[in-house]
């Protein structure tokens, strides 16, 4: 857990405001592009937002918020009450999304997606020997943060579709000129990471979601789980989490999201085959609790 | 009123007029038709709202609701969208706006000591787009209320001020209040250890979505 400063809020694009955040007493750990925070809203909520300032700033992060129509409450938080001079309490940075080593990259926006991958394509950019492309999708130039800057700095390497004037990119074609040894990063609202999904092959390409996907699993069972550290054990009954389940035996673990996305649940997983529903993509070894559950009838997280 | 005789004097509206003078006209012009800036960031830091409505006859009701601060939904400067969680499925303020769709909700904030009163009529919903809006920890409710304002004003501290609604001392005085499973025992004569049920409805609070 860190602390920063709201010091400055700024209306960069329609209904989308930038926050600098600065560092208290303790200089801000430092962060690869990709990197997400977990922000701490006056209101009780704890929201994602990827950072998209400069990773080597240890007194500043800066963050891009989009006040989302359907707001369930942070984006709107954020956008509507949230005043400079307030301390908040953030995470430290985390990285689901990370840069691969390839020699090539292309990367897709939508939106405020380009928050998550406008640190990537700078890290990237100028790296001698690495071919660098930016693709950023909205519908028009005003409703996209950071496209002065982007055609300031990037130029020929990015393109800016608007696409009530433009219309849609053609994914496909940009799947077949993908050169070898390139991989495709991809941030942006649901409808676009599918088209992506169904456009490039998918061992190179990666995908960072706002909100959980919609999917499907089979009905749910029970199963136990055993704390190795502490040694209590507790049954997770079907529609329960095992969030939920450690929470009523007195054994409450520290969480963000609830959804999948964020992984600040994350567990190492001793024994036992998790059933993995979270939309981050566990390493080996690990879990999250929030909404995985169990494969095999007894579960030993490292708790 | 049924009763025929009343045990207490009753007084005419206009000697209660004289007895406690003429509103301040402030108090009339704080009045608006409609959500401002400002009693949209009191809604949005507010955990809880008193609900109050009345069935065909007039027979009033008032129930709690609490979440997350903003849990009320502000959707345009006249319509505010209220969110129905688990509870004890009585359903009494649904049955009694489908008699009459007059509400009253008082709203709280936490340490504030100034209370905010919006007044209008309500209906129940399953707009999917209110309900996405609250979705807690992935699961939004079956259904939320849409209340169409009439009025909305700030009410004075004093009734929080005398009550030291906010003071932290004033937590003392659930120290001499009975438990849950106390009181159930009492009223329906049960031959339970009260803990049981205390215990019983401790874990069922584990569910509040």
């Amino acid at each position: 857990m860190q602390e920063a400063l709201i010091e400055r809020i700024e209306s960069v694009a329609r209904r989308t405001a930038v926050i600098t955040l600065r560092r208290t007493e303790l200089p801000l750990l430092p962060w690869e592009p990709g990197a997400h925070i977990d922000l701490s809203l006056p209101n009780w909520l704890t929201r994602q937002y990827s950072l998209c300032g400069s990773p080597t700033d240890p007194d500043r992060y800066r963050i891009a918020v989009r006040h989302d129509p359907l707001s369930r409450g942070g984006s709107e938080y954020v956008n509507l009450f949230l005043r400079p001079g307030r301390r908040v309490r953030i995470s430290r940075p985390r990285n689901n999304f990370p840069l691969d080593g390839a020699r090539g990259y292309l990367f897709i926006a939508g939106g405020i997606g380009i928050t998550a991958i406008l640190p990537m394509m700078r890290a990237v950019a100028d790296r001698p020997g690495t071919a660098a492309t930016l693709v950023y999708i909205g519908r028009t130039e005003e409703a996209m943060p950071f496209v002065g800057e982007i055609r300031d700095t990037l130029a020929d390497r990015a393109r800016v579709i608007a696409t009530e004037r433009d219309g849609r990119p053609d994914l496909a074609e940009l799947a077949c000129g993908l050169p070898a040894d390139t991989s495709v990063y991809c941030c942006g609202p649901a409808g676009m990471l599918d088209a992506c999904g169904a456009a490039f092959p998918p061992e190179r390409l990666h995908l960072e979601r706002f909100r959980r996907a919609e999917k499907t699993f089979a009905p749910d069972t029970p199963f136990e789980v055993v704390c190795a550290r502490s040694g209590d054990r507790v049954t997770v009954a079907p529609g329960e989490t095992i969030l939920d389940a450690l929470a009523r035996a007195g054994r409450p673990l520290a969480s963000g999201c609830r959804e999948g996305v964020c992984a600040s649940c994350e567990v190492a997983v001793v024994e036992g085959v998790p059933d993995h529903r979270d939309d981050i993509g566990a390493p080996a070894g690990r879990m999250y609790p929030c909404v995985s559950r169990s494969v095999s009838a007894r579960l030993v997280i490292d708790v | 009123m049924s009763t025929t005789e009343l045990r207490y004097r009753r007084l005419t509206p206009d000697t209660v007029r004289a007895m406690i003078g003429s509103p301040d006209p402030m108090a009339k012009a704080k009045k608006l038709d409609r959500i401002d800036a400002y009693f949209h960031r009191f809604i949005a830091h507010s955990p809880f709202v008193a609900l109050a409505t009345a069935d065909g006859t007039g027979l009033p009701d008032c129930s709690p609701r609490g979440d997350y601060p903003g849990f009320v939904k502000v959707l345009d400067e006249r319509t505010l969208a209220l969110p129905d969680r688990p509870g004890n499925k009585l359903a009494d303020s649904f049955h009694n706006l489908a008699e009459n769709d007059g509400v009253g909700l008082l709203f709280l904030v936490p340490g504030v000591r100034e209370v905010l009163r919006v007044n209008g009529h309500a209906y129940p919903s399953d707009d999917p787009d209110v309900l996405a809006r609250m979705q807690v920890e992935g699961k939004a409710p079956a259904l939320a209320l849409i209340i169409e304002v009439a009025e909305a004003y700030f009410h004075c501290g004093r009734a929080l001020i005398r009550s030291r609604l906010w003071e932290p001392e004033s937590r003392a005085l659930a120290d001499e209040m009975p438990s849950v499973g106390e009181v159930a025992v009492g009223q329906l004569g049960l031959a339970v250890e009260p803990a049981l049920i205390d215990r019983a409805v401790q874990d069922n609070y584990h569910t509040l979505y």
